[in-house]
């Protein structure tokens, strides 16, 4: 029976028109902008990698290169460190688990801005924690972070882990009760320890799960830019600026398509280098 | 069994509450302190609980808080939100809908590609198409607008919209489909009379996936929606960065309430359904 | 080597009570059998024997210790689980070895019991591979040899051939049948499938609903089983059972239908009144074709279809208002038809109590 799928074609075809040239069409011409000579009007005159050379010899990109590593490795060991750790420990059984779970998860349903004011006052020297300890007796107690060029971008993992830790707690704890029964019975049976069953049995029948949720942060962490906007402004300064920040920065603001769109390839470049191999890994997994 | 597995688990119990309070903490100042007058705030810390509750602040920020420009307070804001909100996420969970119901049972060729392509467009970053987008829209001429945000909302949403649904639809059982063919039923026809009735639960997840991430958005709305149109998140944080004077802390805390709150309401009251739409929306379906 | 003796083990979830009061003892060396259909509390029962669920009332002792406060790693046992749950990401050597190594047991120990039961189990070659790797029956020898490394008291076993294709159950039915005789292990064993239980048992506890009906060796299970249940559950083709009443007289007879049967030699308990309403119970194997000059208890019946199986084949007859079947050599049962006088060992019949299905 030949199926007459004409229908779900026309359905399926302006949104792979869409695709092709809005994502795809423009992902390849902000890559084609960025080795041509555009300035703060686009400029089609090819100009090799002169945009890229410019960029790594920009103080504040460098900064903003440097910051995104910083922060991408603190908050991905933080965020899947303190997820993995509550969905262990809820799957302990404990009761109240509806409570906890509510608490944990809701950062995730407020915006990225929220969250970053939050914090930013939370952190504030003057009403945050360093106000708070003071009051308590320690006049001399300094927590000012946030406003110091050296530390500020550390200040962002504080919110990063907050904010998405729940969602790696989700993950893994879904993974967790999947696991079958009987392999816990076994361990009982052979006198292995809980902590030990979940780091050398359960944990590693989870690691395509884990491996998954490295990959999520890690380009959530690239494509940042609420979180910076509201909690620090990149600032002070442009101290704990990152690419994401830049790029709109530079295209909007400092109206340099040329650089923007150079950074915005080197972001590009980025997700796909985390991406690839783990799509390589998923695909190839899948077909077996 | 005894006292070394009763310590193991009051130190479980107490690091989850000592989580707990961590989650819970920044958000419990920020409703205080937007309840204290800013008096309070000046002297007291915020880690200290309002004397009374006042909600003049609240009344500021939804009124008459300034963004710098104007002071129409973020009531402004929030209707604009809500303008950009419902055609987005209907929209959008309806051509996700459809696209992945085309996708699962109706063999086209490409279908492979197709999900490939679109795994590939989550993951993009907003930042590498931005300029280009906003060349595209500007000369359709809904750069700027509320058609050309709400446009902007529904392209970025397709991609995981369409897996989603597509991963829901291969999941049914491939007779279902066979048998409404036998009988004659068409692609509308099925779509309809089949496969949404049974749909009501990932309709439901999609819905909260998309209406907490459009509300909650910043950069696309900054960028697409026109001054007129400011989604209440631009307005929130343009209120919260003018440095105009002293610091109305109350004010602004209210004002990052009032913005939550809506995403915090429809997260409370769809408990397990939120839980399914973030974990499917970060593992694609 | 060591026993098993349970008492008064009661367990219920919620209003479902799953077992009640169970009281069983397992000789050192026995092969104890928990048999039953599903439901019938055999797992639960073995869980409770392992303690990985916890029980209501009674105890339990393992070679004589009471172990029924005591966590399933103290208990002396290792088991074999009906899905193997073999851990997946390490290699055969180190689901072998891992329980070993947390216990802290020395490496020259935990090599040599590896190679021993490696040996034992023909399971050397597989050493480092991963539990995807192999096949059903290979992945099943490796969760035994896991519960042997262990050098436990008693093993027990939940449906462990259950998930294996019917020709690869014979064969594992031999190597477990020949691991018993070479180890003299304690072992339980669970399982549904009678045919496995009547081959492999020392001893067999047919439970039903929570409890266990008759403990007891196959050979009596077979011959003399104690409730109607037992009767019909051990034994393929099952039993027939006929309806009919009890004469007392100077000989006991068995009113069935319209005959008369006598009884002699039937230990039957003073208690049965005459008039009294019996199942007549009797096995295909013990009715046979009345020959001219057969002795035994003769009736009439009418044939209605012939079943063959290979071996023997099963003839199924009227008789009266009720049915009964008889295992016949098939060049007789061949083009058998219409009306044949049926012969039936008396010295084979269990009579049970329609009401109480207990054993006259």
């Amino acid at each position: 029976m030949r199926i007459r799928n004409l229908a779900a074609k026309t359905v399926l075809t302006p949104t792979v028109l869409v695709m092709l040239v809005c994502f795809y069409g423009c992902a390849i011409w902000t890559a084609y902008l960025s080795v041509t000579r555009s300035a703060m009007l686009p400029n089609y005159q090819f100009a090799g990698f002169g945009q890229y050379i410019r960029l790594f010899a920009t103080a504040r990109w460098n900064v903003a290169w440097t910051n995104m590593f910083l922060f991408g490795v603190l908050d991905i060991v933080g965020t899947l460190g303190l997820g993995v750790l509550l969905a262990v420990l809820i799957d302990r059984q404990v009761r109240f688990e509806g409570a906890f779970r509510t608490i944990f998860l809701y950062p995730l349903s407020i915006s990225f801005i929220v969250t970053g004011l939050t914090w930013q006052w939370v952190l504030s020297p003057t009403i945050g924690i360093q106000n708070f300890v003071r009051e308590l007796g320690w006049s001399d107690f300094v927590f000012d972070w946030i406003v110091r060029p050296d530390r500020a971008i550390y200040t962002l993992v504080f919110a990063g882990v907050w904010h998405q830790s729940g969602l790696i707690m989700a993950i893994v704890l879904a993974g967790l009760r999947g696991i079958d029964r009987e392999i816990w019975r076994a361990t009982r049976v052979e006198a292995i320890p809980s902590w030990r069953a979940y780091l050398s049995i359960v944990l590693p029948m989870l690691r395509p799960l884990l491996v998954t949720c490295v990959v999520l942060i890690a380009i959530a962490v690239v494509r940042s830019y609420d979180l910076v906007v509201a909690m620090t402004g990149g600032g002070p300064g442009y101290a704990s600026d990152l690419p994401g920040k830049f790029v709109v920065d530079f295209a909007f603001e400092r109206a340099n398509i040329g650089q923007a769109s150079a950074a915005a390839a080197v972001m590009l470049g980025s997700v796909l280098t985390v991406l690839a191999p783990y799509l390589y890994l998923e695909l190839s997994r899948r077909d077996r | 069994m005894g006292p070394p597995v009763r310590i193991g688990r009051f130190g479980l119990y107490a690091f989850l509450v000592g989580m707990a309070l961590f989650f819970a903490v920044p958000l419990l100042v920020v409703i205080s302190t937007s309840l204290k007058s800013l008096d309070e705030i000046r002297h007291f810390s915020i880690f200290v609980p309002p004397s009374s509750r006042d909600f003049a602040a609240w009344w500021k920020a939804w009124y008459a808080a300034c963004t710098g420009l104007n002071c129409g307070g973020v009531h402004v804001g929030f209707w604009n939100s809500v303008r950009i909100l419902i055609p987005s996420v209907t929209l959008s969970v309806l051509a996700g809908a459809l696209n992945g119901y085309a996708l699962s049972h109706w063999r086209v060729p490409g279908a492979d590609l197709i999900l490939l392509a679109l795994l590939l467009g989550a993951f993009i970053p907003y930042q590498v198409i931005l300029y280009p987008l906003v060349k595209i829209t500007s000369t359709i001429g809904i750069y700027s607008s509320l058609p050309g945000i709400i446009a902007v909302h529904i392209l970025f949403g397709l991609p995981v919209m369409t897996l989603l649904f597509r991963n829901f639809y291969a999941g049914l059982p491939d007779e279902l489909f066979k048998a409404a063919r036998v009988d004659g039923a068409g692609f509308w026809r099925i779509f309809v009379s089949v496969m949404l009735p049974l749909s009501v639960n990932i309709l439901i997840v999609a819905t909260i996936l998309q209406t907490t991430g459009i509300w909650n958005d910043y950069l696309l709305g900054l960028i697409f929606a026109g001054r007129e149109n400011q989604p209440m998140t631009v307005q929130l944080n343009a209120i919260a960065t003018t440095s105009t004077g002293e610091i109305e802390y109350n004010v602004n805390m209210a004002a990052a309430l009032l913005t939550a709150l809506p995403p915090l309401l429809v997260y409370f009251a769809s408990g397990r359904f939120f839980v399914r739409g973030i974990t499917a929306g970060a593992i694609k379906g | 080597m060591s026993g098993v003796v349970v008492r008064g083990l009661a367990k219920s979830y919620g209003p479902v009570r799953a077992l009640r009061g169970i009281d069983l003892v397992v000789e050192p060396g026995d092969f104890a059998v928990l048999l039953g259909p599903s439901g019938c509390g055999k797992s639960t029962l073995l869980s409770a024997i392992a303690g990985l669920d916890d029980i209501d009332a009674g105890s339990i002792e393992i070679g004589g210790a009471e172990v029924t406060q005591r966590e399933p790693s103290e208990r002396g046992i290792a088991m074999v689980f009906q899905s193997y749950a073999l851990y997946p990401t390490m290699t055969v050597r180190r689901n072998l070895s891992f329980g070993l190594r947390v216990r802290s047991v020395p490496k020259p120990e935990i090599e040599r019991r590896v190679a021993w039961v490696s040996e034992l189990l023909q399971i050397g070659g597989m050493l480092d591979r991963k539990p995807s790797q192999l096949s059903g029956g290979q992945r099943q020898r490796v969760a035994i040899g896991r519960a042997l490394v262990q050098h436990a008291k008693v093993f027990l076993l939940d449906e462990p051939l259950s998930n294996l294709d019917a020709k690869l159950r014979t064969e594992m039915r031999v190597e477990l049948k020949r691991l018993h005789q070479s180890l003299g292990a304690t072992i339980i064993y669970v399982t549904h499938d009678q045919i496995e239980a009547m081959t492999l048992a020392t001893r067999i506890a047919v439970m039903r609903a929570g409890m266990i009906e008759q403990y007891a060796t196959p050979d009596v299970l077979y011959e003399q089983p104690a409730t109607l249940f037992v009767a019909g559950f051990v034994g393929s083709p099952g039993m027939n059972f006929l309806s009919g009443s009890i004469a007392r007289g100077p000989v006991p007879v068995a009113r069935i239908e319209t005959d008369t049967i006598p009884l002699d030699g039937y230990p039957l308990c003073s208690s049965s009144d005459d008039g009294r309403e019996i199942i007549f119970g009797i096995r295909p194997e013990h009715v046979s074709l009345a020959d001219h000059g057969t002795r035994g208890a003769l009736i009439e019946a009418d044939t209605l279809f012939i079943e063959p199986m290979g071996a023997d084949t099963l003839g199924w007859f009227q008789y009266g208002s009720q049915r009964i079947s008889a295992r016949l050599p098939p060049q007789r049962a061949r083009g058998l038809s219409g009306k044949v006088r049926l012969s039936l060992d008396i010295g084979q019949v269990s009579l049970f109590d329609p009401i109480t299905e207990q054993r006259l």
